[in-house]
């Protein structure tokens, strides 16, 4: 005659209980979005990229408050200039800035993600600005922090196709302190209409050509020894 | 018309006015109190028979539901072989049909597949790339059909499901959900979207009535990672790292929950999709919620036991 061996469910489901009761309290359950991002991750970690990064934030007023906005920063070497740009916009406008860029492995990937990463493909890109979401791209990085490098004009197209602005986001950080500065400028508007892929060519090198100007606005280095800023300034 | 979503789409059909006669074919009985349909128990291989029904019939619109999801109802091989079987007796056997006007084939988002730096949210445009053995047989089912729909003219609507939950629904990923203690992928718990299978069924009735002629994903609005929707269910969450979920999907399969590889994947690497078209084409939303689904999942009884039942009613 056949036994039947029943597994001790029971006991399990009060292990199970008593392990994840406390979870539950610090954790919410239902925590990321439609793309994966985790705000209430993002405000656990706040205390620790503050204690990295001491934004200034500036020009927010352009940003529209409802629809979807294609953000372009530039981008020194190592910086991580769109993570703490999207974080600190995010935090001033209260809407959640995507940042794009995230690798596609774990962990790192899987990591950004919850902080609200995007890969770097223009399908991603176009899904997050078709939904009214607001989208942070890196220029290329650059090793001199007040050059903005080139930007991708094939992330820009999803701009273009959704129908959205594009603003500029110049950024400066300190390699070694904690300040840095997040401005958002006007949106860029288009020289001439056009009909194919070169409205995002054209739409890339005006964005950079802003950016680089915003960033000549921000002045040179002032430590207060005059040899010093020189130097800095390379 | 035997499965669950099967029989969910029969009743939801039998209460459409547009709708006049109907007829089922499955391997198993309808779970459902049928009162128009007329229902056919026949094998996927039976194919002369199923042809035999179908041209007989003459119907307006064909509803292919037929897709087994490994190891949902049946292992790898049987559901690859019955699903291939059935898409080729009942895809062939419409075209048959000199009435047909629509065709609307059951998919998944499986198809998009999710190797690296694929699209997070895939659109119904996105390239279709299967990575799982499931993702294939899809992408086979949605490719006859619309060679099919293109050599006898008839529009045909594709309509890919976020993995399916539901209440009796037979799920790998719901039965594993379900287990005292369920593994997760530490370094990736990634999110993932479901849809109830009651909001599926409602998408199929609207796809067949609109003569739906594209793909749409029909996919439940949020996200949950493995590990929110274990501790949601209240279950033991089991850390995993990589090399180990071999011998967990061994264990897993001995207690009763086998894992396929495109539930392994999903676990890894998340599955999301865009679901917004569904709306403008079909004015579908889902009522559910993906962890609303996932709560549903967990708020039914594993076994009700026919005594506590008479001791509740007396």
């Amino acid at each position: 005659m056949a036994q039947l061996i029943e597994f001790p469910v029971k006991a399990a489901a009060r292990a199970g209980n008593a392990l994840v009761e406390p979870m539950r309290a610090v954790w919410p359950t239902h925590s990321v979005d439609d793309y994966g991002r985790d705000p209430h991750l993002i405000s656990a970690l706040a205390p620790f990229t503050r204690l990295r990064w001491s934004v200034t934030v500036g020009g927010t007023h352009h940003l529209p408050a409802h629809i979807g906005a294609l953000l372009v920063c530039n981008s020194r070497r190592y910086s991580l200039s769109a993570v703490y740009a999207a974080l600190a916009l995010s935090e001033e406008t209260e809407r959640p800035v995507r940042f794009v860029g995230r690798p596609d492995i774990a962990p790192i990937g899987p990591f950004m993600r919850r902080i609200g990463g995007l890969l770097a493909n223009p399908a991603d890109v176009l899904s997050a600005l078709s939904h009214n979401e607001i989208v942070l791209v890196a220029a290329e990085g650059t090793s001199h922090p007040r050059n903005a490098g080139k930007v991708p004009h094939e992330l820009i197209g999803p701009a273009v196709v959704a129908g959205v602005s594009i603003y500029p986001v110049a950024t400066m950080s300190s390699t070694i302190g904690r300040s840095a500065r997040v401005e958002v400028g006007p949106a860029v508007r288009a020289r001439r209409k056009r009909r194919g892929p070169l409205a995002e060519v054209e739409l890339a090198d005006q964005v950079q050509h802003h950016l680089q100007r915003m960033l000549d606005g921000f002045g040179g280095v002032h430590t207060g020894v005059a040899p010093i800023d020189w130097l800095a300034e390379g | 018309m035997g499965g669950e979503l099967g029989s969910l789409v029969a009743a939801k059909l039998e209460a459409e006015p547009w709708v006049g006669a109907l007829v089922g074919i499955d391997i198993d009985p309808p779970r459902r109190r049928l009162r128009k349909a007329e229902f056919h128990l026949l094998q996927p291989s039976q194919r002369e028979r199923i042809v035999d029904v179908v041209t007989k019939f003459n119907p307006h619109v064909v509803i292919n539901l037929s897709v087994w999801e490994p190891d949902a109802r049946a292992g790898l091989a049987h559901a690859r072989k019955f699903t291939a079987d059935a898409a080729t007796a009942i895809i062939g056997a419409a075209a048959e049909c000199p009435a047909l006007e629509s065709m609307v084939v059951r998919s998944g988002i499986e198809v998009y597949g999710r190797e690296r730096n694929s699209a997070t949210r895939p659109i119904e445009a996105a390239p279709v790339h299967p990575t799982s053995e499931y993702g294939r047989m899809l992408a086979n089912v949605e490719r006859q059909a619309r060679e099919v729909g293109k050599r006898v003219g008839i529009a045909v609507g594709t309509l890919r499901l976020a993995p399916v939950l539901g209440k009796h629904v037979p799920s790998p990923l719901g039965r594993l959900l379900r287990q005292p203690v369920v593994p997760f992928s530490l370094f990736a718990d990634s999110p993932f979207a479901v849809i109830e299978d009651g909001d599926a069924a409602r998408a199929f009735v609207l796809a067949a009535k609109l003569r739906l002629d594209e793909t749409l994903n029909i996919v439940a609005p949020g996200a949950i990672t493995a590990l929110q929707a274990i501790i949601r269910g209240k279950r033991v969450p089991l850390p995993m790292v990589g090399p180990e979920w071999s011998i967990a999907s061994k264990l897993s399969h001995v207690f009763g929950a086998p894992i396929p590889d495109h539930v392994v994947e999903l676990m890894h690497r998340g599955r999301l999709a865009d679901g917004a078209r569904a709306l403008d084409v079909l004015g579908f939303s889902p009522a559910l919620s993906t962890p609303e689904v996932i709560d549903h999942l967990y708020a039914w009884e594993s076994v009700v036991r026919i005594g506590s039942i008479q001791e509740a009613v007396a």
